[in-house]
């Protein structure tokens, strides 16, 4: 099972241009390192909801979860948060939960209201801070980055871009899964 | 062949300095990446006439960028904000029409964007001399996955009016 994800996980490749490189060079030789999280305790953290209310992820302790990181100006992840949405929903019984936290903060919680609004989101959806990124991008800045969490509090899977649909739902029962054992 | 001799020199001449400006301009980034380089090349235009400044850039692949009218006012648009000396009178920037894109993941959105090369148009009317035209492009970037953080890429357009 674990070989199978680090397979899938290696076929997810990021390009990411370096500025101390020509153009030819900087496409051909980036990939995405591999999140040290992987294996290890999702970091807490608390944050604040577009209600002004602080959310930490204990308040999610004993649930499978994903912790997702988007952005407003981030096409792919308004792909991928209906979808998160409607797992939130078909896998409620088992317990899991999304919590969507929201990368460029700074544009205000009107303008991520309306944009969560529009892509049918109920899940919290909090705004990040410098303490949670550096916990769980450290300097990475793709988008979307998923962080897939077990009831047991350990991060078991990582992405980072817009995978399939069925690859993301598979994720999440493994995380419901995983949790169970 | 020549042109694109040309295009790579200006690429690599002004790849190191617009990658130091951005770590100047950006709050704390960790690593600063740039996804849109500039050509930088000499440029002529008839003193005291009207005339029309190319402004080349480049969009390294595999990334994309919004164009100047993305299909969603969600989308940050491409813009270029210019700052000149009185002896250059600047019209409107044209910029060009963008190209239809979709991910693969979401074929029914189309979005426009700029991909590999694309060119900014500035008319100009100068007096005789050699002048500058400083710029900021404002642009964000996408590959076929993931985006990225808004960026600004500093741009310094060398002319002379003859």
């Amino acid at each position: 099972m674990a070989q199978s994800a680090q397979m899938r996980q290696a076929n997810r490749v990021t390009l990411i241009p370096d500025t101390t490189k020509t153009p030819a060079a900087a496409a051909d030789d980036s990939i995405a390192p591999p999140s040290p999280l992987r294996g290890k305790p999702a970091p807490a953290f608390t944050l604040m909801d577009l209600d002004g209310k602080k959310v930490s992820l204990s308040d999610f302790k004993g649930h499978p979860l994903v912790v997702n990181f988007w952005g407003t100006y981030c096409a792919p992840c308004k792909v991928e948060m209906p979808w998160l949405q409607e797992f939130s929903k078909k896998y409620a019984s088992d317990g899991f939960e999304v919590l969507g936290v929201t990368y460029d903060a700074e544009v205000g919680k009107d303008t991520i209201a309306k944009d969560a609004q529009k892509l049918g989101v109920t899940y919290p959806v909090l705004l990040s801070d410098s303490k949670a990124e550096k916990a769980y991008l450290s300097d990475s800045e793709v988008l979307p980055m998923s962080f897939y969490v077990d009831k047991t509090g350990k991060v078991i899977e990582v992405t980072a871009g817009l995978g399939p649909k069925d690859e993301l739902e598979a994720k999440v029962k493994e995380t419901i899964a995983a949790g169970a054992q | 062949m020549m042109r694109c001799a040309v295009l790579l020199a200006g690429i690599l001449a002004v790849l190191a300095g617009t990658s130091r400006a951005q770590i100047v301009d950006m709050d704390a980034p960790p690593k600063p990446r740039a996804y849109v380089l500039y050509a930088a090349e000499a440029q002529t235009v008839p003193a005291g006439k009207p005339g029309v400044l190319q402004l080349r850039f480049h969009v390294v692949p595999p990334f994309h960028i919004n164009s100047h009218t993305p299909k969603s006012e969600l989308l940050i648009p491409t813009t270029l904000a210019l700052e000149h000396g009185d002896a250059v009178k600047a019209g409107a920037l044209d910029y060009p029409a963008g190209q239809p894109y979709s991910f693969s993941f979401n074929p029914s959105e189309k979005l426009d964007v700029y991909a590999g090369d694309f060119t900014l148009k500035l008319p100009v009317t100068a007096t005789a001399g050699e002048h500058t035209v400083d710029g900021i492009l404002k642009y964000q970037a996408c590959d076929n996955a993931s985006c990225y953080p808004p960026r600004t890429l500093p741009v310094k357009v060398v002319f002379t009016a003859k």
